[in-house]
């Protein structure tokens, strides 16, 4: 259901086809990646087609549309979604493998990332957080056991045990309970993240008792830990609320779980004192306090790590040290290089957020990147010495913008050949949030691997996708921005030529409009509503642990709102994240 | 190798025969398995094992020639011909369920017989099952809560490609058989699945400090304490996280009674040979791309001795009732790692977009070696003696793919097999079901364990068991 008396998602309507794209009748270029040595171009897609040999009708699947202008579920920030809110959803969330890794860091100094081995999240909002699909296999619940025990013992160790509480090292016999008792206001209300009531301290101390009886006292008092770290209260983030003057849909987070909230939005793991004590002072019942420790967890270092596994998560940087590529063809490149490219990405955004202008949009056009000796002489950029990496200044032409990193287009690319259609896909469908449908049935079928050499540019290997009405609905949006990157080879270099033919870098999608070339491309790009949209909601998805939904909506669009307001800045837009009904409220009625 | 040595072992020599790890043991309550081992050759299986193999098949390298009882097997099949007394060949079933993206539902409708749910997020391409999975189903009925572990999920070089290592339609072929159908992430790393499975079979991890000869009711102390807290929080929750929390508690409560299932060894059950696999990264997906160019050749090349030692595990820890069902995954539908054993260097996907004779060679060396895995698991069951028949006997092992053809991705005559005589099935032989829905398939294995139904999966998929298997 939409709410929207204008749709900013689909202002400009993306003309992939329907049904009708069953009409083809002509092979198709549409090839599967290939990873060998003068392996033909492929275009994205080729792998993830909605079909069903048995049946050619594509399912109708519930609150989807297939086939829509970018139809895919809950993507519409509506104007009026705010006039109305619905009371925000607020599910149970546990902590992700990398916020219960910090969590420990924190809260004991365990730093060997125990979460570890846990099995995989499942990838639901594609950064592995959504609360929904958050489930308790049997492996999990078995490792929450073991890791308890192991971090446990660890704790209680002769090296540790003093730090826990200067009694637990070896009290006498008559002082063991109070020892315990302050081991749990201290050790335990931080892993709760909260006050430990007197009931769930004598809960404790029972437990204690009971272990007692066989074992020693640090045995004791490990099982004690062991029960507390394999806990809901340390596993989850359960909230209760409290009640809200005038309002009778929601309930505000109370003090601790608003610290909690905060928490791991900015640093992705347990409050830290400060926090806890801002709480008790309720100074998280009022947005003035609420923005006061946003604003301080922004500047914690940890937050930088929070950006970075948000953009390792959506930006193709990950894994390029392990990209491979035939290196009589590109004998330059090397896993080596891989890695720099990765650490130029980071260290890029990392400044551009936290000490620089740090606009989205500016990150498209920024004339600077942060490269050691080593990166810019693969580049072919002079005047860089030292191993470390240092901001240098870009010429504007040739590169310039993050579109123009090596990584950025680079990543997108499995074959020794470039391919316009992965790296149009990267922008169109991680940066602009648009849906691409797969091809189906009968398309699919025809679908053949492009001859090797079957043309000196990609632009001309690809031209069945302009050339053929079945692919140029889809194949409009996404292959014009992968030719603007063109003059990029498939390990980042830049070249005029491909095969001696010079390239053709101009491009014109219904989405973005007409570029020339890389630079202008990310202009387009800083320009376009959808890329400014679309960060705000890859932002709220990951920051909230959700898929966005028509719950979200009104969160979704005063967000945007502000972002666009305060110019598109990276930092505003997180901080803005802690002022809608969303992060402020849970709903009144407990789901 | 085979770790099992060339004589059956007998479960009756376990009291003169247990070697010194296992008589330093301290005796369990195991053996209340021991009466259910003896029983007579069932009328119902008691072990379910399926195994995943990706990509398909090539058709006229894969299926038999010869008569419906005297099959003559195929190129691909060839490598399990010592085993073709227990291996019945199913031709002629479509995956009818698999609505969806076409790898994504290969793999869910495999074992579910639902068509693939709605995607949640423009970065999937759909979602999971309406349904659970058989191998959930089985175990809610002959393992969990009887057996240590209700069951085990494990997967060599797993989550390649678009899943980046993570949980997702693409990857995911087992789903619980409770309200919340959710997906389960297989064990990938092998040598944590030995400390978990034969820790207690091997010398003993350091116990916790002060800790007496009492592990047992130490572990239960903490446990019921724990529980306690998941029963008094989600009291206080809304429905549906409370459903989460008691999913939580429940998993729990299945791990306690496990705890005094541990493993007992004997001359059946004794833990395997712990496997050197240095060099294999069993979370190397995280490193994945979407489009396989990032090649990690060193954990490839480690695949064909990972995948011998998780089958080793499988075997035993069916053997040592450890659990009851078991379901190994070869990689994923994506399959975008490559082969340097056999000189492919190509990832998989690749191969079976390539229609070319080279594509389709390639295709079929890797059904191939495949089928020498399977030949390798269903040997090893055949060589556990559970008094009087093997393993392989009481088990039903359920082999297939999530599609047949591989560059059209077609899902008609899939290369299904099934090993084993539990619950009478009967190998040796070639059936044809000329176009039935493998929905039927999927109600007859469960007929093999004794569950009564008539239909499973999507029903509209599913008009009745498959005649003839048993």
């Amino acid at each position: 259901m939409f709410r929207s008396n204008y749709v900013i998602a689909s202002l400009v309507a993306v003309p992939c086809m329907g049904a009708s794209i069953f009409a083809c009748s002509t092979a198709i270029p549409h090839g599967p990646g290939r990873g060998d040595r003068n392996a033909t171009p492929a275009p994205v897609g080729s792998d993830g087609l909605p079909t069903n040999s048995s049946s050619p009708t594509v399912p109708s699947l519930p609150g989807t549309t297939p086939n829509s202008p970018g139809g895919m579920p809950g993507e519409i920030i509506s104007t009026q979604a705010c006039n109305a809110p619905l009371a925000p959803s607020a599910p149970l969330r546990r902590l992700t493998r990398f916020e219960y890794n910090n969590t420990l860091r924190d809260l004991a100094n365990i730093t060997d990332n125990p979460a570890n081995p846990f099995p995989s999240e499942e990838s639901g909002n594609g950064f592995g957080n959504d609360a929904a699909s958050q489930s308790v296999p049997d492996i999990l619940a078995e490792k929450y056991i073991s890791a308890a025990a192991s971090i446990a013992s660890t704790l209680t160790d002769p090296v540790n045990v003093g730090k826990l509480a200067s009694c637990a090292s070896g009290p006498l016999v008559g002082d063991e309970v109070p020892c315990v008792q302050s081991v749990i206001d201290s050790f335990v209300a931080r892993a709760y993240r909260r006050a430990v009531q007197p009931a769930e301290a004598q809960g404790l101390i029972q437990l204690f008792q009971k272990v007692r009886v066989h074992e020693t006292f640090t045995s004791s008092l490990t099982a004690v830990l062991e029960a507390v770290l394999q806990g809901p209260e340390f596993l989850y983030k359960p909230e209760f609320g409290e009640p809200v003057a005038g309002r009778t849909d929601v309930l505000r987070p109370t003090g601790d779980e608003m610290a909690v909230r905060l928490s791991y939005l900015f640093l992705g793991s347990m409050p830290d004192d400060a926090l806890r004590q801002a709480a008790v002072r309720g100074e998280l019942q009022t947005p003035a306090g609420v923005q006061a420790q946003a604003q301080r967890l922004l500047a914690d270092p940890r937050a930088r790590q929070v950006t970075a596994f948000f953009f390792d998560n959506l930006l193709p940087i990950a894994a390029l040290s392990a990209l491979e590529r035939d290196k009589t063809l590109f004998p330059a490149w090397n896993a080596h290089i891989g890695s720099l490219m990765r650490q130029e990405t980071q260290a890029f955004l990392d400044h551009e957020i936290f000490e620089g202008p740090g606009t989205w949009p500016g990150m498209f056009t920024a004339k600077y990147t942060y490269l050691n000796d080593e990166l810019a002489t693969y580049y072919g950029i002079a005047g860089v010495s030292g191993s470390s990496f240092q901001q240098v200044a870009l010429d504007g032409v040739k590169r310039g913008g993050l579109l123009t990193q090596g990584g950025m287009v680079a990543g997108p690319i499995h074959s020794n050949p470039t391919n316009p259609v992965t790296r149009g896909a990267l922008v169109v469908k991680k940066l602009l949030c648009q849906s691409i449908p797969l091809p189906t049935g009968a398309v699919l079928a025809q679908v053949k691997v492009p001859e090797p050499n079957s043309a000196p540019t990609a632009r001309q290997r690809f031209s069945a996708h302009s050339s053929q009405p079945v692919c140029t609905g889809c194949h409009s949006n996404l292959d014009p921005v992968g030719f603007a990157l063109e003059n990029f080879d498939a390990v980042g270099q830049w070249r005029d030529q491909e095969n001696g033919v010079t390239i053709d870098a101009s491009g014109n999608s219904p989405l973005l409009g007409a570029f020339s070339g890389p630079v202008e491309l990310g202009q387009r790009v800083a320009e376009s509503p959808e890329a400014e949209q679309c960060f705000a909601r890859r932002w709220t998805e990951f920051g909230y642990g959700r898929v966005s939904g028509e719950r979200d909506a009104c969160a979704l669009q005063s967000t945007w709102e502000k972002f666009k307001g305060a110019g598109y800045n990276v930092k505003n837009l997180l901080l803005q994240l802690t002022e809608t009904d969303t992060f402020n409220y849970l709903p009144a009625v407990r789901e | 190798m085979n770790l099992f040595g060339k004589n059956k072992l007998h479960r009756r020599t376990l009291l003169t025969g247990a070697g010194s790890i296992a008589l330093a043991l301290p005796w369990l309550e195991c053996m209340g398995e021991k009466k259910l081992a003896h029983a007579q050759a069932g009328t119902t299986a008691r072990r379910f094992l399926s195994v995943f193999q990706p990509g398909g098949t090539i058709a006229d390298q894969y299926w038999p020639s010869g008569t419906p009882e005297a099959p003559i097997l195929s190129p691909i099949l060839k490598p399990l011909e010592a085993m073709k007394s227990k291996l019945l060949v199913l031709r002629g079933l479509d995956m009818k369920c698999a609505v969806g993206e076409q790898h994504q539902a290969g793999i869910i409708g495999f074992l579910t017989g639902s068509t693939q749910g709605p995607e949640t997020t423009v970065l999937t391409d759909g979602g999971y099952s309406y349904y659970p999975s058989i191998d959930q189903i089985i175990a809610t009925k002959i393992s969990k809560n009887i057996k240590a572990k209700a069951s085990l999920q494990m997967a060599v070089r797993w989550a390649t490609g678009a899943s980046h290592g993570l949980l997702h339609p693409i990857n995911a072929a087992n789903f619980e058989d409770s309200a919340n159908l959710a997906p389960i992430p297989p064990r990938l790393d092998p040598q944590q699945i030995f400390d978990d499975l034969f820790g207690s079979l091997t010398p003993a991890v350091a116990p916790a400090p002060g800790a007496n000869t009492a592990p047992l009711e130490r572990k239960k102390s903490i446990l019921d304490f724990v529980m306690a807290r998941y029963t008094k929080l989600s009291a206080r929750l809304g429905p549906n996280d409370r459903a989460k929390l008691e999913q939580h508690l429940t998993k729990i409560r299945e791990l306690e009674l496990g705890l005094s299932k541990g493993p007992v060894g004997s001359a059946t059950c004794r833990a395997p040979v712990r496997v050197d696999t240095t060099g294999y990264d069993p979370t190397t997906g995280l490193n994945s791309n979407e489009e396989g160019s990032i090649v990690d050749i060193s954990t490839d090349s480690m695949i064909p001795t990972v995948g011998k030692f998780m089958m080793d595990m499988m075997v035993m820890a069916l053997a040592c009732d450890i659990t009851a069902v078991g379901s190994l995954q070869w990689s994923d539908t994506e399959a975008k790692h490559t082969f340097p054993w056999l000189n492919l260097n190509n990832h998989q996907h690749a191969y079976e977009h390539d229609d070319s004779a080279g594509g389709m060679a390639a295709c079929t060396t890797i059904a191939t070696w495949y089928s020498e895995m399977h030949n390798y698991l269903l040997g090893a069951m055949d060589q556990v003696d559970m008094g009087g028949h093997t393993l392989l006997d009481e088990s039903v092992v359920f082999f297939g793919s999530e599609l047949s053809v591989p560059p059209t991705h077609m899902k008609e005559n899939m290369p299904f097999l099934l090993a084993g005589q539990g619950g009478g099935l009967r190998g040796g032989r070639l059936l044809n079901f000329n176009g039935t829905s493998h929905n039927n398939l999927l109600v007859s294995i469960l007929n093999l364990f004794g569950d009564p139904r008539t239909s499973c999966g999507d029903p509209q998929f599913c008009t009745g068991a498959l005649s003839g298997i048993a």
